[in-house]
């Protein structure tokens, strides 16, 4: 060793030269290192508690989303998407750490004497992002599952499910690319932040913009819909925006890694097709959804018998969209229950028939003529339910609200056996239509035919009494109680099981339910079942008679009145219903709240 | 400064590198054989400037260096220099989460050991020439200071580097772990080159065939430990009162002043000077300049 200026020089033993082809022997191992540390950062990625808590939060999400409802595979798959998105957030988070994780530790130097080079250890990290598909197959496999167990209808797209893959992954090399750039650990967490916020705020975004952001499920009519509509919304686009998503992330984080280094032509190449992916996937969801499949669609809701298989029952006919068939024994049984606790069959026969609630919002009609979409409104105006009553023989089924289990599906099955029973008890319902405070034409108040009616629901289907009885709201103890207004008259009223569930359109918008009716049925359901059947049968027609009133039923039976005391203060006027300890009215006037027919 | 050499297995020539108005290396020239070399010098003196430039890891404004035949600043050379490279820079930070062998499997990836068996074989070969074969499923983050430069050193150890660059290695090494160090790098295998900076002067004399001095970005001494000594001779010297015209005086065990200066006083009974001495009058003799 020596400097100039002095000290003795050493001879240069172990001395070397720059070999040749030294470009091609370096690149050689490359490729080996890529694949180990991708194994590496994909098994942290896999055993990152980050990836399980958003894999446990995705499966919150898909479970909130689609607990309720009878699962749709056409509304499933995307709900599916959701928890995906959910996880790809996570992933992002996760990803971004890693990426940052050298400089974040203050291993810059350090890294930088390696072989592997920063560009090296992007690629790694982007082929690392393997470690999520475990995560995002589980996460579907199990969702799916789940909605397959639930009795799902219809079949899953395997476009809409590749897409929630996809943005996993596009989440995780966006998290990448951050990191790349940002090692603090905030920069990946606002990475998620602002995808989640791209989210939530793309109701901004109108018609066919929407699809532009593939992540979005909220702002569309899936579950209303009674089948798979082309091209709403453009699952293959969407697959494609967020392939081209992930490509444009992944090389922007090695442009990133490169920094000064002499740009590559291929990472250019790479770059400039993957926007060009995405310009195109953007191109093909902004296109309209094709008219034949929303002429189609218009049809099949306007007139629905042109599209539905109905299937008879007695006096009873069932008529459900394609693929709903798997429905007709959870409709059939609370209706059979009613039918075989009736004394005698109505004379008029009963349609229970699928109805489809559809705006043509313009996330389904952008690109079309003014006019044509008037033409479709128009046609759905006419559309049975769309008023939201039925004909006074005909009970409506809105798809998609039909519940799959559990307490919901208890309180679907007594709304529809009410509905069942009003039909057969021939109560007037009040047309669906309620002003804005809350008043209807009349109320079957003391009418002996309610009270039979509510009975023969809670016969046929048997509700835990806890949850009829909260439907007083209060009355049977003082303390409030529900009501309505009825020709100016305020009638104490009982909210049945999952009223407001819609998960039923009751024949002619259903009864107002009365809070002396449900309490004299009440009364009747502690009587032996058999000494009501014979009462009922002894005089059916008369109890069917609106003239009929509770206080001759309840003598029928030899049971007393039931009865209950209004809690103070009642607004000014208030006239006291019958049946109250308040007051009572013998026959029903000019004036009367009561259905007179 | 130039070199006079032709051949070396590490040459620095002409270095320079400055970080705003602070010229941290000045036309600093090295050759570098295989064997341990001591690099001593001050803190700000530019050593981790020089060795972080010798590791590639950073480039210097003008000059050049040779590692082994090689250019680093052509992208193929200096991938294959780091290939050959081992490096623990000073101040060294961990992936606190990893376990102690997951972060030497993860470096030893990143050193291109790619086949599984052989990296396992490395990870415990280096594990147990640190020590550290008991602390192998330890996370990083629940190790004391020492141990994590074990760690440091252990991964600079990884795939036998033909150069070995070692930034102040025994820092916050306990006295026992520091004569572990030294008898590691004596039984490296291979001879590699292995430059590494220290405060410690006894290190370097006892373990650095050659030693460098560098002070203020300047080259100041280079050659063996003894000639650093020798550069001392009959400049140190002892008396039982202190002497106010030395450069530094301290009172040794024995309760005697030793002192060290350019000119010992008249009759001063001359001691045989250390390789700390001879650094220190190089260290006085650059400040006065």
């Amino acid at each position: 060793m020596t400097a100039a200026g002095g000290g003795p020089a050493l001879s240069g033993t172990g001395a070397g030269h720059a070999p040749a082809g030294l470009t091609a022997r370096s690149r050689a191992p490359r490729l080996r290192t890529v694949l180990a540390l991708a194994t590496v950062e994909a098994s942290l990625l896999v055993r990152s508690v980050l990836a399980l808590a958003g894999l446990l939060a995705g499966a919150a999400v898909i479970w909130l989303l689609a607990r309720s409802a009878q699962p749709l595979w056409w509304r499933a798959d995307w709900e599916i998407g959701a928890g995906q998105f959910v996880l790809g957030m996570a992933v992002l988070v996760s990803a971004q750490l890693a990426a940052g994780r050298p400089r974040r530790d203050a291993m810059a130097g350090l890294y930088a004497s390696f072989p592997a080079t920063a560009g090296t250890r992007t690629l790694a990290h982007l082929a690392g992002l393997a470690g999520a598909v475990p995560a995002s197959l589980l996460l579907l496999g199990a969702a799916a599952a789940v909605i397959e167990v639930r009795g799902a209808i219809g079949a899953p797209s395997i476009a809409v499910l590749a897409g929630g893959l996809l943005l996993v992954i596009a989440a995780g090399a966006a998290g990448i690319a951050i990191g790349t750039r940002f090692a603090h650990p905030l920069a990946g967490v606002l990475g998620a932040v602002a995808l989640f916020s791209t989210s939530a705020t793309s109701h901004l975004a109108s018609g066919g913009g929407i699809w532009l952001l593939p992540w979005e499920i909220l702002q569309d009519q899936l579950g209303s819909l009674p089948g798979r509509l082309a091209g709403y919304p453009p699952a293959g686009a969407h697959a494609l925006e967020l392939a081209g998503l992930a490509v444009l992330a992944g090389v922007v984080a090695l442009a990133v890694a490169a920094g000064r280094a002499r740009p590559r032509a291929w990472l250019a190449a790479a770059g400039v097709a993957a926007v060009a992916v995405i310009c195109l996937a953007g191109a093909l969801q902004l296109r309209p959804v094709p008219a034949a499949g929303l002429n189609h669609l218009v049809s099949e809701v306007a007139d629905p018998a042109s599209a539905q298989r109905c299937a008879s029952a007695g006096q009873v006919r069932y008529c459900l969209y394609p693929g709903f068939g798997s429905l007709l024994p959870s409709l059939e049984a609370p209706v059979n229950q009613v039918l075989a606790h009736l004394p005698a069959r109505p004379a008029r026969p009963l349609t229970v028939r699928q109805v489809v609630p559809l705006d043509l919002d313009s996330t389904l009609t952008h690109g079309h003529p003014g006019l044509e979409v008037s033409r479709w409104d128009a046609r759905l105006q006419r559309a049975p339910g769309s008023d939201g009553a039925a004909p006074a023989s005909a009970i409506y089924l809105p798809v998609g609200d039909w519940p799959a289990a559990g307490g919901q599906l208890a309180d679907a099955h007594f709304d529809l056996a009410l509905a069942a029973a009003e039909w057969a008890a021939g109560l007037p319902g009040t047309g669906g239509i309620f002003n804005s405070s809350e008043s209807v034409q009349c109320v079957p108040l003391d009418q002996a035919r309610e009270a039979v009616a509510i009975w023969l629901a809670i016969l046929a289907t048997r509700p835990p009494a806890g949850e009829l009885q909260a439907g007083l709201g209060g009355l049977e103890t003082g303390r409030g109680f529900h009501g309505v207004q009825a020709r100016g008259t305020m009638v104490p009223t009982w909210n049945y099981p999952g009223e407001g569930g819609s998960y039923v359109t009751p024949p002619g918008g259903g009864a107002e339910d009365t809070a002396a009716g449900y309490l004299l049925a009440n009364a009747m359901t502690s009587l032996p079942q058999q000494k009501v059947s014979q009462v009922l049968r002894s005089a059916w027609g008369r109890w069917l008679n609106w003239r009929t009133t509770d206080a001759q039923l309840a003598a029928a039976l030899g049971i007393r009145m039931p009865g209950f005391r209004l809690p103070p203060p009642l607004r000014p006027g208030f006239t006291p219903p019958p049946g109250t300890t308040a007051g009572n009215a013998d026959q029903p006037g000019p004036q009367t709240p009561v259905c007179a027919s | 400064m130039t070199l006079n050499v032709g051949t070396a297995a590490v040459r620095a020539d002409g270095l320079s590198r400055r970080y705003g108005a602070i010229r941290a290396l000045d036309e600093v020239g090295l050759a570098l054989e295989r064997g341990i070399t001591g690099l001593l010098g001050p803190n700000g003196a530019g050593k981790t400037t020089l060795l972080s430039i010798l590791a590639t890891v950073s480039e210097p404004d003008a000059g050049s260096v040779s590692v082994f035949g090689l250019d680093p600043r052509d992208a193929a050379q200096r991938v294959e220099i780091r290939r050959r490279l081992g490096y623990l820079p000073q101040e060294l930070g961990f992936h606190r989460h990893f376990t102690v062998a997951a972060f030497l499997d993860y470096v030893a990836i990143l050193k291109e050991i790619t086949d599984r068996r052989r990296r396992a074989a490395e990870v415990a070969r280096v594990l147990a020439a640190a020590g550290l074969e008991g602390r192998a499923r330890t996370r990083i983050r629940a190790l004391s200071g020492g141990l994590r430069q074990r760690l440091g050193i252990a991964q600079a150890l990884l795939g036998d580097p033909d150069l070995l660059i070692l930034d102040e290695p025994t820092a916050g090494l306990d006295p026992e772990q520091r004569l572990r160090f030294r008898e590691l790098l004596s039984g490296l295998p291979g001879n590699p080159v292995i430059v590494l900076s220290t405060h410690q002067a006894d290190d370097i004399a006892a373990i650095c065939p050659r030693v460098v001095v560098l002070l203020q970005g300047r080259v100041r001494f280079s050659g063996t430990p003894a000639e650093l000594a020798a550069t001392a001779a009959g400049r140190v010297w002892a008396a039982g009162e202190r002497d106010a015209g030395a450069h530094l005086s301290w009172r040794g065990g024995d309760g005697r002043w030793r002192h060290v200066g350019d000119q010992p006083p008249p009759g001063a009974e001359l001691v045989a000077p250390t390789v700390e001495d001879g650094y220190l009058l190089l260290s006085h003799a650059a400040g006065a300049r």
